[in-house]
């Protein structure tokens, strides 16, 4: 693919400043003009590179998606709903103590576990909720670190930065839970691999996690220090459609809010995302509808079904059926997110023909621009 | 007996903040000075330790005190610390009977760092000097010093080798006198510089 | 080292101008000098300092210079020749206190304030003409045209200042005070100082107490008859000549840097027999009877006045007073765009002047070189930019001070100040300072910047300031910030000296100007009491000053200070040896790469870093480095290290 890169200017001028940045943090932690703080991608000093990483692997700028699912795929990208799918079911881990601090299920830190454990991996690098109930990366080398990563923090977070920080000559074998959006960022790092730091194909595992949006680290913080006593949090959850509630544990007690007061913080660059089920990953995990302390995982590559294969073996998990009915919503569901998306974008750009940073074939575009959605952004 | 080969002698002094520039002029002056003369000195400053440039303007006279500054197009030696520098200064006061004395170490700029042009090349640089100059003395007076043991007696070296070109006499008696004043815990290197500067000039 | 009481009249020495003066006021028997300093009057009061101790007198750097000429005024008032000396800035600060003596008068012994001008602004921040101060304030004023006269021209003011009882200024300019060129030596008197404030209630007493400035227009008329007689004493003056043939075609009237500069054009253009020129010493109050015999020998008269026509509206005002049978002159200067009333005057300038009134050839060099001249490449000669000293802990302190901002992110700015700094204006301090004035007006801005919150602004402003420009101006503003509730960080950059202008002593520092122990007021405890918070940093840990500055941007509320401390690296290398052994791997630099793209040779810029441009790498100058090991923590690739030489 010859998609012409830009530099640092450009991203911030394109990006940045535009309020497009997903927080995925490809452009920060292996350059010193550019770093994360508080919330937000801050210039320290132009580079004047023309073309830089930065641009490059930025899921907000021009992104061939033929080329990357080809890369990771072998085919072009089709648009279908959920993406790439070698396998679909529902699971659990069997494992409670995993299950009790875990989202849902607990699949996503079962599957990391058991790759520490059966050395397929060395380090896990996943986003943990620190004391202040902030999102931060986290490099995490035992099961106990592990663990301390379950459950969802919904802000969004440059957890990639932690990956271009692994040092230049690190042999370290790494797994990585990302969204979506930081899915396409690692998919076009794939692309054209970086050559100043570590190798890309130390990461052994990606996880996708399942996303309709992500809040906004700065302006959703101030509000839940508003709201709740922070330091007595334990657990954020989206219970999935129709509950339409943001729910915080408290201690014992739950508190709930509508989630139209949620949406308010959500990151204004998710209206424009087109990818609810992370199909850039090896494997991704979500919720299922109905169904509550389970996942809907989506097996999308070989070392998917590898490591899916083991957890069946040793019996870390608990897999069943998802049903029909769970996946035609789901699928729904996907599909009215990539019709919003463009819709959305067309809406901000007047045009068409331009679609900012999605470069997909002119008949998914129609189609796309064809389906019906709802008023507005579920969960 | 007025024994300048003109009155006044109009000497500027180029080089980089830092390099000592005040100093050689401090020595050539009070030597002069103690010789009769007058002597004027005019120096740019406030760059004199930030790496700027830096030019003094020395005026030599036996007849009268002259002012500070000398005009453009006007000087008779070029006293070249460094090599940019010693270009510079002919571009606005060199003329057809200039002779330059240059030391051919360069200091780098941070603006030449900054833009990543880096330095100039040496012998071009070195040609436009030599085809601006009636006469260009090239002293390797750091590389000198350096044997002699200190950078700064590139310095003294340079006046030695100033002194050789004849355009100005200077008593050996006046300009010991002088170092003896202003460096008394260095004579015998300053002394020494001084003779490798008279011997460099000699040969070209 | 030669110090300028040296003891040896009638010979001949090489000084710089300010070192004249000083030789004169040590020759005029002076008991006391004070000044702030600034470039060019600096070393007046420095090459003093030196031989204080030895010559009885009493030399202070005080803490600005409204309280060094009111401390000089009270020696004077006891008795005691009184010198005060500063740049033109301190002039403007000095006018309210001058606007009063004039009408109160001095003491029994003379006071004199020099007052050294910066034409073309070289290391100020303005280049103010003080001259019109003598006719504004009614102040004698005198300027001296080469060396011998900055000498000379001290004791005979004192002399002026005593026999009429009023101050007086001596003026001079950079050229003058600030170059070097021949003196022959006096005589120092010994004088026995003693003070003593008299206090006669009796008006008729030669200095009836209370010294006062009332009545003010009883005492203004006063001041306006000794003037009148000072007039009549400047008619004679040895310090106005008239140089040139009896009819010249040309007259040129200069004072100051002008005089030499107008004899050596005269003498390019081989103009001698056709070019008289009537130089004054003494400019106010303007000796009329000689100005007017001088226009008399002349058809044409040009003015030659660094920076301001000062003289040319004085003597074309006076002319246009003539009676109508009087000789009528064809004036030119700056009104006729032959000199320009800004910049600094320069030989070539007095060239244009004269050959732009006269039809003389000039051309110091032939066609062929101006070719030559033409074909000098430009890169060849590119700028070199003024910056911080390799080593030097503003770059460390503006480092931080813009990755805080840049961090914050809400377009915070700095407000600058007068000192090395100021070059933060420029890639230096990496364009950090937006606005620069004079001196406190930093901390005057952030305070009003800091109200405006109530209008919808929410910028963090930060106003940066040396540790001498701290005592001389700051601490009212920081005082006003933190009784009004203003939201601005004051950052001092402490660095113990006043560098800028050759490493003078202030409040905060150990020595008083003649060596003694000083009482050193600390900066940190004045914030306090004021009631600030203080935060205090070392500039060379960036990571923390960073921190700490983001915490200082972030506070809501009132006015707060960092001081960010750290030697100043040229008075540090005096007493110590480098700290580290600094070493690139170009193995590990990735020089334009992306992941760093030089940012240590493009944007932290220490000259002691160079490219290279074949290699692809920066390397270390081992010449120009100081080794403070500050760009090891830069370095993204951990390719430049710092090693502690043991
Ligand atoms: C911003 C966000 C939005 C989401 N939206 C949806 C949705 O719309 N529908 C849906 O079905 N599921 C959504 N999820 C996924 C869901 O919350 C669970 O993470 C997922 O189902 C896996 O469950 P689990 O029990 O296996 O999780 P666990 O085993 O508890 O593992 C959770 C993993 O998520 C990682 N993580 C936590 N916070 C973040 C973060 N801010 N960014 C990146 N990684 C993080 C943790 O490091 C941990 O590895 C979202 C998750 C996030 C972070
Ligand atoms: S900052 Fe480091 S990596 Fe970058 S050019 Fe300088 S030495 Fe090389
Ligand atoms: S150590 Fe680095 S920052 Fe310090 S003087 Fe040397 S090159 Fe400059």
């Amino acid at each position: 693919m010859v998609t012409k890169t830009k530099g640092m200017g450009e991203l911030f001028k394109e990006v940045i400043n535009k309020d497009l940045c997903t927080l995925c943090g490809a452009c920060i932690g292996d350059c010193p003009y550019t770093v994360f703080y508080r919330g937000k991608i801050r210039m320290l000093d132009l580079c004047t590179r023309e073309e830089g990483h930065c641009y490059g692997y930025c899921p907000r700028t021009r992104t061939d998606l033929d080329a990357i699912n080809n890369k990771l795929f072998g085919v072009p990208f089709t648009g279908a709903e959920i993406g790439t799918v070698k396998d679909v079911f529902m699971a659990r881990s069997r494992d409670a103590k995993v299950r009790s601090g875990a989202q849902y299920g607990g699949t996503v830190t079962s599957l990391l576990l058991l790759a520490l454990e059966s050395d397929l991996i060395n380090a896990a690098i996943t986003t943990n909720t620190d004391e202040d109930k902030l999102p931060e990366a986290s490099v995490a080398r035992s099961a106990a670190g592990v663990m301390a990563g379950a459950g969802s923090n919904y802000m969004a977070y440059p957890v990639l930065e932690a990956l271009n920080r692994m040092p230049k000559d690190s042999k370290e074998k790494l797994g990585i839970v990302v969204t979506p959006c930081q899915a396409i960022a690692l998919a076009k790092m794939r692309l054209d691999p970086p050559t100043q730091r570590a190798s890309l194909d130390n990461i052994r595992l990606s996880v996708g996690l399942f996303c309709t949006w992500a809040l906004a680290y700065d302006r959703f913080y101030e509000f839940l220090k508003n709201n709740v006593d922070l330091p007595k949090v334990r657990k954020f959850d989206i219970p999935p459609p129709p509950a339409n509630r943001f729910d915080v544990y408290i201690g014992k007690e739950v508190k709930s809010f509508p989630l139209d007061e949620v949406r308010k913080y959500r990151m204004p660059t998710c209206a424009y995302c087109l990818d609810m089920t992370a199909e850039f990953t090896d494997i991704s995990v979500g919720s299922v509808e109905g169904i509550e302390g389970w996942n809907t995982v989506i097996v999308r590559t070989q070392h998917g079904a590898d490591i899916i294969a083991e957890a069946k073996k040793k019996g870390k998990l608990e897999i069943k059926d998802l049903p029909a009915q769970s996946l035609a919503h789901l699928k729904e569901a996907s599909l009215i997110k990539k019709a919003r998306a463009v819709q959305e974008i067309v809406k901000k750009t007047g045009d068409k023909n331009d679609l900012m940073y999605i470069d997909i074939s002119h008949d998914l575009k129609e189609k796309l621009l064809g389906h019906k959605v709802g008023a507005q952004g579920g969960h | 007996m007025n024994k300048l080969a003109k009155d006044p002698i109009n000497v500027v002094v180029a080089g980089v903040g830092g390099q000592g520039n005040v100093m050689v002029t401090l020595v050539l002056g009070n030597t002069l000075v103690h010789d009769g003369y007058f002597v004027t000195i005019g120096e740019t400053y406030g760059a004199s330790q930030r790496g700027g440039s830096v030019m003094s303007h020395l005026k030599i006279s036996a007849e009268k005190q002259y002012s500070p500054l000398i005009p453009e197009g006007q000087a008779d030696i070029v006293l070249g610390m460094e090599p940019v520098e010693t270009l510079r200064v002919l571009k606005s006061y060199g003329n057809q009977n200039v002779v330059t004395v240059v030391n051919p170490r360069p200091i780098h700029a941070v603006d030449f760092t900054g833009s990543g042009a880096g330095y100039p090349d040496m012998r071009e640089l070195l040609a436009q000097i030599t085809g601006m100059s009636a006469k260009t003395y090239i002293v390797e007076a750091t590389g000198e010093a350096q044997k002699l043991g200190n950078s700064m007696l590139a310095n003294m070296i340079l006046i030695g080798a100033l002194i050789q070109t004849g355009l100005v006499t200077i008593s050996r008696e006046a300009i010991e006198k002088t170092i003896v004043d202003m460096f008394p815990k260095a004579v015998k290197e300053n002394i020494a510089a001084l003779s490798k500067g008279r011997e460099l000039a000699a040969k070209q | 080292m030669q110090y300028i009481d040296i003891d040896a009249p009638g010979s001949n020495q090489l000084f710089i101008g300010n070192e004249a003066m000083a030789r004169g006021a040590l020759e005029a028997g002076i008991g006391w000098a004070s000044a702030y300093p600034g470039t060019p009057s600096s070393e007046i009061l420095g090459s003093l300092a030196e031989v204080a101790k030895k010559r009885g007198i009493y030399v202070e750097w005080s803490v600005n210079e409204k309280v060094a000429i009111e401390a000089g005024a009270a020696a004077s008032y006891a008795g005691i020749r009184s010198l005060v000396a500063m740049k033109m800035n301190g002039l403007n600060v000095v006018i309210d206190f001058l606007s009063t003596i004039v009408l109160s008068g001095i003491g029994k012994k003379g006071l004199v304030l020099m007052v050294g001008d910066d034409p073309a602004a070289h290391s100020s921040s303005n280049e103010t003409d003080s001259r019109p101060v003598s006719k504004w304030l009614d102040i004698p004023l005198v300027e001296p045209g080469d060396f011998q006269e900055a000498k000379d021209m001290i004791p005979y003011l004192y002399d002026i200042s005593e026999e009429f009882g009023t101050i007086c200024i001596l003026r001079s300019v950079t050229r003058v005070a600030h170059a070097r060129g021949n003196i022959r030596l006096g005589e120092i008197p010994k004088v026995v100082h003693k003070a003593r404030f008299e206090q006669y209630f009796d008006p008729a007493a030669p200095m009836p107490t209370p010294i006062m400035c009332v009545p003010s227009s009883f005492r203004h008329m006063f001041q306006h008859m000794r003037l009148d007689k000072i007039r009549e004493k400047f008619e004679t003056s040895t310090y106005n000549k008239y140089v040139g043939p009896e009819k010249p075609d040309l007259l040129i009237v200069t004072s100051g840097s002008g005089w030499l500069y107008s004899q050596d054009a005269v003498n390019a253009l081989k103009a001698e027999n056709r070019i008289g020129i009537l130089k004054l010493g003494t400019l106010w109050p303007l000796p009329e009877k000689l100005v007017k015999s001088c226009l008399s020998k002349a058809d044409k008269v040009l003015f030659i006045e660094e920076t301001d026509p000062f003289l040319e509206g004085v003597i074309m005002e006076f002319a246009a007073g003539f009676s109508p049978e009087s000789k009528r002159n064809l004036f030119y200067g700056n009104h006729t765009r032959h000199l320009n009333s800004f910049g600094e005057l320069t030989p070539d300038a007095v060239i244009k002047a004269i050959t732009g009134v006269l039809d003389i050839p000039y051309a110091p060099r032939d066609a062929d070189y101006m070719k030559k001249v033409e074909a000098v490449p430009q890169q060849y000669v590119m700028d070199r930019l003024l910056t911080f000293c390799p080593g030097c802990p503003h770059r460390a302190s503006f480092w931080a001070i813009k990755n805080a901002l840049a961090m914050d992110g809400r377009h915070g700015f700095v407000t600058g100040d007068i000192g090395c700094y100021s070059m933060a204006l420029g890639p230096a301090g990496f364009f950090q300072t937006r606005t620069h004035q004079c001196m406190g007006a930093g901390a005057g801005l952030a305070n009003g910047f800091g109200q405006l919150h109530r209008f919808g602004f929410d910028q963090p402003v930060v106003s940066v300031v040396g540790d001498s420009t701290f005592y001389h101006s700051i601490i009212p503003g920081l005082v006003n910030g933190v009784h009004n509730h203003s939201d601005f960080t004051l950052v001092i950059l402490d660095n113990g000296a006043t560098a800028m202008t050759g490493f003078q002593p202030h409040p905060g520092t150990e020595l008083t100007a003649m060596g003694e122990p000083a009482a050193q007021i600390s900066m940190e405890n004045i914030c306090r009491a004021i009631g600030a918070r203080v935060e205090v940093c070392d500039p060379f840990d960036l990571k923390s000053t960073t921190r700490t500055m983001l915490s200082m941007i972030e506070q809501k509320e009132g006015a707060r200070v960092a001081i960010m401390r750290r030697t100043c690296e040229l008075v540090r290398q005096k007493k110590e040896e480098k700290p580290y052994k600094m070493k690139i791997d170009p193995e590990k630099c990735l020089g334009e790469d992306c992941g760093c793209n030089r940012l240590c040779t493009r944007v932290f810029r220490c000259p002691g870093l160079i490219w290279d441009p074949v290699a692809g790498k920066t390397k270390i100058d081992e010449v120009i480095c100081n080794e403070c090991g500050v760009c090891a923590d830069i370095c993204p690739e951990g390719a430049i290290t710092r090693e502690a030489v043991a």
